[in-house]
């Protein structure tokens, strides 16, 4: 019997989505026989409020398994969110925005009022424009990741979380067992060589390419870190790897942490600082070090910077 | 009622541990504000730990370990003066003042000094006042 | 006080948005609105990153068409550090551009739009989506299914990451394509060509003809179009090229991307997070009213197809003529946006095509070094929902100090808005509808492909 499935999206850009969609052969069957879509509005049309939009209760259908992508960002997602898991049995949080908010709480870095009106006070817009605040969903006080509102059953970070692990846990879902997925670090599944410790003493940024021979495979090229390039393999959970390549490395590019912290409540900043620290690596040349949070900066990851008092100013 | 700060210490079982042993036991008095957490080697306070506590609504955190020279491990206390490094310049990244953070050297002889840097911290972070204030206020 | 009709979400569309339709007394159609709800920040929160970053996070402002945003950012960053990239790390955007065009029209096209027509505007919501088309045409959804994973596959192995790239870097590419590879693209891209001519022609069979009535009727509204064009011969360009802008009558407006200041303004409504740009320069304001709208124009494949002189590639080249025949220049009809689509489809094979033979491809003088530094640059291209502008400030360590970015999308947010009012108005009289006529307003709107 197809499993009754509901999909939502909240704050996200619906990379998840398409990366569903990316599983390949097994989608058809996936789509039609394994699983019964009851709600996904990107690929369905079941309604909030009704087919007719008459109705006053908010709606979704229940189901054995929800998948939510996004993180949470204003009231309408955390009213959909609440509702997914008062109806779903099974919760899964979908891609890095749901699991460690992703790149839109980069928002949390920043002064959320001087923020929202900065968005709409730019070069091209009218003079005098405000924030928007009739009909649409007020935004909260910050990003955050699904599991800090609600209880969530299982996480499947990654931006966008790989195909291939959807499909398994969408199958083990179906087959009722538990899903295999990787849980070591970006590094354990990266082929380059590495020669060892020490070699860099000042991290660069990525202005030119790595060194490599065009028509050599990825395990004749040296480690990114090595050749003295910020990479995020070392505190970035493994999953992106298609292939048997991680799959910036896969283009020559280094990782910036798409899979969020190995660890789910590890702090991906922290650990790479403290990684290089302790590698003798000047640690205070990265430049933008925050950025390193630009997966995971819910959970209380980001805030805004602290403004200094008139004292501490001098 | 004025503001209490919690703070959490870190103490290296081999020296500032046994200080606030000896310091109880000699009747010495230091801020009830402090609450103390025993580990091995002040080497093994991972800079997650501190910023966790601070996130857990500690108002401010010390470190004790023993003078640089002095470690049961050889040089656990270097690691724990590097990582130092790393959190008191990573401290503003999260939204937390520097000076809600400190380390300091002493021997299990010497409760004098520890009383001294608990009360030193406690008054500092108690003018400063709590923890995320900001957060708070809007 | 009269009722008002949710739908909410609006469906098989690529965001959050919702439209209120809000009845009089009578129940007929008093007002509508199309709220757009999400609100992230991008602006705002790309601030203080180091520019050459800034290609790999603005990516997530949209999971279907991350390519775009990444390359606009890249040429953006490129003009801000005064880079210029080598010819074949150009063209390595470009082709990967391309791609990523072909995967977006088959998505759009097959799995969001073609219910509707396929399955029909009328049939239960149930069946209305793509699983339905599985049932009812199993050969066809199969032969969508593989074309569009082909797509990703060869953005895969040519960039690594097809969703959220990396491959684009400040200064060019950062792997060189091989010759082996080089070739089976070029297989790969020619089998993606024969589908998009096998797709024009299916659609021109079940849906331009059987529709005919619905596509000139249904959410028409009368605007001005934006595009790119080549600089030398107005032809149809994605990657670069020179912005016009064409009123309804036909005059046109050429200039270069980075004076778009001077001609797109970007107006505000309390009831939407969309900022919705208008023409600046046509002086004539800002007006959502159908009948007599003010600074409104279009931006997307009807856009693109009407602005042109021409297309390049003669297949591409072959349906413009006739549609054109039919529907003239500009063409109005919203509907109309899936026939562009689809041609653009062919366009944007037969480019690829064109730039595969190219030996040039394969040159691994991919990436000029860049120096961060103060500057400013403007990167525009053509996604698929329309010109993509992204223009960032610098300061001397070449981070971001200030960002400005209008998305495809948005161009059409207040043209939608307009085609929701017309399509609610003439369908829904004294109170009477159904959720089969609701899900024509909605076509209207997907049509946009927002």
């Amino acid at each position: 019997m197809a499993v009754r499935t509901v999909l939502e999206w909240l704050n996200s850009c619906s990379g998840c989505e398409i990366a569903i969609l990316n599983i390949g052969e097994a989608l058809v069957p996936l789509l039609t026989r394994h699983l019964e879509l009851v709600h996904a509005p990107i690929l369905m049309d079941h309604k909030y409020l009704g087919q007719r939009g008459d109705g006053t209760e908010f709606n979704i259908p229940e189901a054995e398994v929800g998948l939510v992508s996004g993180g949470v960002a204003t009231v309408e997602h955390l009213q959909v969110l609440l509702q997914m898991r008062e109806k779903c049995r099974i919760l899964i949080a979908l891609g890095t925005c749901a699991t460690h908010g992703g790149i839109p709480a980069l928002m949390n870095g920043q002064d959320r009022k001087e923020g929202w009106e900065g968005v709409f006070q730019t070069r091209t817009t009218d003079p005098g424009c405000s924030v928007p605040d009739v009909e649409v969903p007020a935004p909260l006080d910050r990003v955050y990741a699904c599991d800090e509102k609600v209880e969530i059953d299982l996480f499947l970070p990654g931006c966008p979380p790989n195909p291939a692990l959807i499909a398994e846990v969408l199958m083990a879902v179906v087959e009722d067992r538990d899903p295999v997925l990787p849980h070591k670090s970006v590094c354990d599944t990266c082929p380059v060589i590495r020669e060892g410790k020490g070699a860099v003493s000042v991290v660069r940024r990525f202005l030119v390419n790595a060194e490599f021979l065009a028509e050599d495979p990825i395990d004749r090229m040296r480690c990114l870190l090595e050749q003295g390039f910020m990479c995020m393999g070392p505190v970035t959970a493994a999953g992106c790897a298609g292939g048997g390549l991680p799959r910036c490395i896969a283009a020559r590019v280094p990782c910036r942490g798409c899979f969020g912290p190995v660890r789910r409540d590890g702090n991906q900043m922290l650990d790479m600082m403290n990684a290089l620290a302790s590698n003798g690596s000047d640690f205070k040349s990265v430049v933008d070090r925050r950025s390193l949070l630009r997966f995971s900066g819910a959970h209380g990851g980001l805030r805004p910077l602290r403004r200094k008092s008139a004292a501490e100013r001098g | 009622m004025g503001f209490e700060p919690k703070i959490i210490a870190f103490c290296c079982n081999w020296c500032s541990y046994a200080a606030a042993d000896l310091a109880g036991t000699a009747r010495m008095q230091y801020p009830h504000n402090v609450r103390i957490i025993r580990v091995m080697c002040s080497g093994m306070v991972h800079p997650e730990l501190v910023l966790d506590a601070l996130s857990h609504g500690a108002d401010g955190v010390i470190v004790l370990g023993c003078h640089l020279g002095e470690c049961h491990y050889q040089d656990g206390n270097r690691k724990a003066l590097a990582r130092s490094e790393v959190i008191t310049e990573l401290l503003e990244d999260f939204g937390y003042e520097t000076e809600r953070y400190e380390i300091s050297w002493l021997s299990s002889s010497e409760p004098d000094r520890l009383v001294k840097a608990f009360t030193g911290i406690t008054e500092r972070v108690r003018k400063m006042g709590p923890v995320n204030a900001r957060d708070l206020a809007g | 006080m009269g009722t008002v009709i949710n739908i909410a979400p609006i469906t098989r569309i690529e965001g959050h948005a919702k439209i209120a339709i809000h009845l009089d007394d009578q129940g007929n159609v008093r007002d509508t609105f199309l709220h757009i709800q999400s609100l992230r920040g991008f602006e705002k929160f790309v601030e203080g990153r180091p520019a050459e970053e800034i290609p790999r996070i603005v990516t997530r402002i949209c999971g279907i068409c991350p390519w775009m945003h990444h390359l606009a950012a890249n040429k953006a960053v490129d003009a801000a550090f005064g880079v210029t990239p080598p010819p074949a790390g150009h063209l390595l955007r470009e082709i990967c551009q391309l791609f990523a065009h072909i995967t977006d029209k088959i998505l759009h096209f097959f799995f969001l739009a073609a219910p509707d027509f396929i399955l029909g505007p009328d049939a239960d919501y149930s069946v209305r989506n793509v699983m339905g088309i599985v049932k009812a045409e199993p050969e066809l959804a199969a032969r969508v299914v593989k074309m569009r994973q082909l797509g990703q596959m060869m953005l895969e192995r040519l960039a690594g990451k097809a969703i959220h790239p990396v491959a684009g870097v400040v200064g060019g590419f950062s792997r060189p394509m091989l010759e082996a590879e080089r070739q089976e693209l070029l297989r790969d891209a020619e089998t993606l060509l024969d589908f998009s001519c096998y797709a024009l022609d299916f659609a021109k069979d079940t849906v331009f003809t059987r529709y005919k009535d619905v596509i000139s009727e249904l959410g028409a509204i009368t605007t001005g179009f934006l595009g790119t064009v080549d600089r030398d011969d107005g032809s149809l360009r994605l990657y670069d090229g020179r912005q016009r802008l064409m009123k309804a009558d036909s005059s046109c407006i050429d200039f270069e991307g980075d004076r778009y200041a001077d001609h797109i303004g970007e107006h505000v409504e309390p009831w939407s997070y969309g900022k919705m740009p208008y023409a600046k320069s046509w002086q004539e304001g800002f007006s959502l009213d159908p009948a007599a709208p003010a600074g409104i124009y279009r931006s997307n494949t009807l856009a693109r197809i009407n602005v042109c002189e021409k297309i390049s590639t003669p297949k591409a080249q072959a349906e413009l003529e006739e549609f054109r025949g039919v529907f003239g220049r500009p063409a109005q009809q919203t509907l109309l946006y899936h026939y562009t689509r689809l041609i653009e489809l062919i366009y944007v094979c037969e480019r690829a095509v064109e730039l595969l033979q190219r030996e040039d491809v394969t040159d691994t003088r991919i990436r000029a070094a860049a120096e961060p530094r103060a500057g400013r640059g403007v990167g525009i291209v053509e996604a698929p929902r329309g010109t993509l502008i992204h223009d960032y400030t610098t300061d001397s360590n070449g981070c971001i100090t200030k960002a400005n970015l209008i998305v495809g999308t948005t161009h059409n947010i207040g043209p939608m808005n307009m085609s929701v009012r017309r399509a609610a108005t003439s369908l829904i009289k004294g109170g009477v509808y159904d959720a089969g006529l609701l899900n024509k307003v909605e076509m209207a709107v997907r049509a946009y492909d927002p």
